[in-house]
């Protein structure tokens, strides 16, 4: 391994390890406040997300089945950036997603194995033209894609309300949803009693995929360049308007396929009020991931197992108000984005270790 | 009947100055950082905040003036964070604002939570919305007097702030700093201006303008705090700023234009059976078309420039080989 690889690898992990503990730290002053000590804290938030008590009520296994549209929008904040965009529009790209597998859910009838795949796929394709606007518009005129994605959220949202509470309404019953998805539309999970199931693996193959595409193929090369320097690639001959807009189109049907796979694995239908909480994870996912698929597998399970522990480990058991959870996540952001608060004293301690062992010798 | 139409118009109007005050404040802030070369996501945040330590110092205190300067000093330490993170550390902007925003929305409940055991929203019959008044002279105008007066103090300063930073951008030492530093920063260095205390400035004056946005929701508007309640209005006072071109006065009558659409749609409301779903794209969709037409403009202009250019240097082209 060489000396850069071996220093680049060290500060790929070193440094999210440090935010997730400096983010812990900073949290513990808003433990105090609530009268439980922050170790007790934190050791509830673990067992609340991560523990296992058995098959049929694991904590784990929820996280995993969590963590599945979380990898998936991470997956999608990914390849947009990689192209050099920022898509913030995960969210409604995920409720277009939603939406279409409702709808296609209940509205059309295939034989098993077909029916699932088919909804994906259109699922996919819709979401993904949904994020292709945002990306053609800021490549042909230069509107900033943050702000368009962020309006076409709220779009999403009151499109899919007002699809929840109108053409798809089942009944009157209190809160508005589509009827129930036919039973060969559905995904199956992998134990009974919880909804951890063949989503997940579709969203790790979904990671293959990214990765395979983007660093193992040439369009995603191209996109690639076009993301990291446009210049040098269109001096190169790689049309970088394209590859980006081509970046948008996928991240946004990676969004739309955890729409689909929220409503073909889990809910089984559209509820008014679907998404809230997804908001901008995918995006957190991806930045603490290193804009790395592999990372963004690993973050995404710790986000969800963070949220669920917030709420069963935190809420349920010593009464600190769940939303600890995103503050957390909102100040281990904060410490990865300022990575060069720490490569300051990194930097300083291997000086010192140097200095150490050159005084030895 | 035409009497009553007309008090019902008068009403549309008034409703949607006021809808537009919180989004001007942020249209303010996102102006001067734009013009600054700090696009400001983060406002969004800082605006939640202000509607938040708005309505407790007001509580605290027993007086909403206190509460909406709390809650502007609030915005500023805010803005002073959040300069010194991303000045002090090259934090990317964006990655910033989202981690701030998402922190303020996630900490705001749970405060509410710990320290008032409230889940939702948060209010106090002791609590005094800040009172309307008329100006004077303005008052008595036959046509403009029932439209630009009897509002409470929060819309006239948010007025009075467009153009006060109208004042400030381009008639001051400092507005010619901070536009010098937006439109080209190594330049701006170059000249001795210290780019990074222009941007903190630019950052903790557009913190207390956000913030007293979201102060007047919380003790202007309403007199309560319900969680999320800034409701994408920073977002909405960006693209105010960018359709009104960073200019303040620009940036007034933008807000007023998403104010009125704001205004339109809780009418449409009231008075059709349209779905409010519906109804509420019509801001939405606003937004990106001004988005699109800015862009568009933006183009149409600098295609214009290019013509220009050219058309010059073939004149002086066609002058140099009559001259030889």
């Amino acid at each position: 391994m060489s000396d850069r690889l071996k220093v680049q690898l060290t500060e790929a992990l070193l440094i999210p390890v440090l935010a997730v503990l400096s983010g812990l730290a900073l949290a513990s002053i808003f433990v105090l406040l609530t009268d439980v000590p922050p170790l007790r804290a934190y050791v509830e938030l673990y067992k609340g997300g991560f523990s296992c008590a058995e098959l049929t009520r694991c904590n784990l296994f929820q996280s995993l089945q969590l963590a599945t549209p979380l990898l998936l929008t991470g997956l999608s904040a990914v390849v947009a950036f990689r192209s050099g965009m920022f898509n913030i529009g995960q969210e409604g790209q995920f409720l277009i997603g939603a939406t279409m597998a409702a709808w296609l859910g209940f509205a059309i009838h295939l034989p098993p194995v077909i029916h699932p795949a088919f909804v994906i796929a259109a699922s996919m394709l819709a979401a993904g033209i949904y994020g292709w606007i945002p990306g053609v518009l800021k490549v042909r005129l230069g509107v900033n894609e943050v702000i368009t994605t962020i309006i076409m959220n709220n779009i999403a949202n009151l499109f899919m309300t007002y699809i929840v509470n109108f053409p798809l309404r089942a009944d009157t019953g209190t809160t508005a949803h589509s009827p129930l998805i036919d039973e060969t539309a559905r995904l199956p999970v992998f134990f009974q009693g919880s909804k951890w199931g063949v989503g997940f693996i579709l969203a790790l193959l979904a990671a293959l995929l990214v990765y395979l595409y983007l660093w193992r193929s040439t369009p995603g090369y191209e996109q690639r360049m076009a993301g990291q320097a446009p210049l040098f690639a269109r001096y190169g001959g790689i049309r970088s308007d394209s590859a980006a807009i081509r970046g948008m189109f996928i991240s946004g049907a990676l969004a739309g396929m955890a729409g689909a796979i929220e409503i073909l694995g889990v809910h089984r239908r559209l509820l008014q009020g679907f998404s809230t909480g997804l908001g901008f994870d995918g995006l957190l996912v991806a930045i603490l991931g290193r804009a790395h698929p592999l990372g963004v597998v690993l973050v995404a399970i710790l986000f969800a197992g963070v949220r669920l522990g917030a709420q069963i480990g935190l809420q349920t058991s010593v009464h600190i108000p769940r939303e600890l959870g995103g503050g957390i996540i909102a100040l281990i952001i904060l410490f990865v984005a300022a990575e060069n608060f720490y490569r300051g004293w990194i930097n300083r301690v291997k000086e010192g270790v140097k200095r150490l062992a050159a005084r030895k010798a | 009947m035409e009497g009553f139409t007309d008090a019902l118009t008068f009403d549309l109007i008034r409703s949607g100055m006021r809808l537009a005050t919180p989004i001007l404040l942020a249209a303010l802030a996102g102006a001067l950082s734009n013009r600054a070369g700090v696009l400001n996501f983060a406002l969004e945040g800082k605006m939640l905040l202000g509607a938040f330590l708005g309505i407790l110092a007001a509580f605290w205190f027993q007086n909403s003036y206190l509460g909406a300067l709390a809650a502007m000093l609030a915005g500023a330490m805010l803005g002073a964070i959040f300069a010194f993170v991303y000045l002090r550390y090259q934090v990317d902007l964006i990655i910033l604002a989202i981690a701030l925003n998402l922190f303020v929305a996630e900490m705001t409940v749970f405060f509410l939570r710990t320290m008032i055991g409230d889940v939702g929203s948060w209010s106090d019959p002791s609590i005094r919305q800040l009172p309307d008044f008329e100006i004077p002279v303005i008052h008595n105008l036959p046509f403009l007097g029932p439209i630009l007066s009897g509002y409470n103090a929060i819309v006239y300063f948010a007025w009075f702030a467009a153009l006060a930073l109208y004042v400030i951008l381009f008639h001051t030492r400092f507005g010619r700093h901070v536009r010098a530093v937006g439109e080209n920063q190594d330049a701006a260095e170059s000249l001795g201006i210290n780019v990074a205390r222009v941007k903190f400035f630019a950052l903790v004056l557009g913190g207390a303008l956000a913030a007293l946005g979201g102060a007047f929701l919380s003790v202007g508007h309403l007199t309560l705090f319900t969680r999320g309640m800034s409701n994408g209005r920073g977002f909405i006072g960006l693209t105010a700023a960018l359709f009104g071109f960073n200019h303040p006065i620009g940036a007034l009558f933008a807000s007023l234009l998403f104010g009125g659409a704001d205004a339109l749609a809780v009418r449409l409301q009231n008075v059709t059976k349209i779905p409010p779903s519906l109804i509420q794209f019509l801001p939405n969709v606003l937004a990106i078309v001004a988005l699109v037409l800015v862009a568009l403009r933006i183009r149409g202009s600098e295609a214009l420039a290019r013509r220009r250019f050219r058309q010059r240097a073939r004149q002086q082209l066609a002058r140099e080989r009559a001259n030889s």
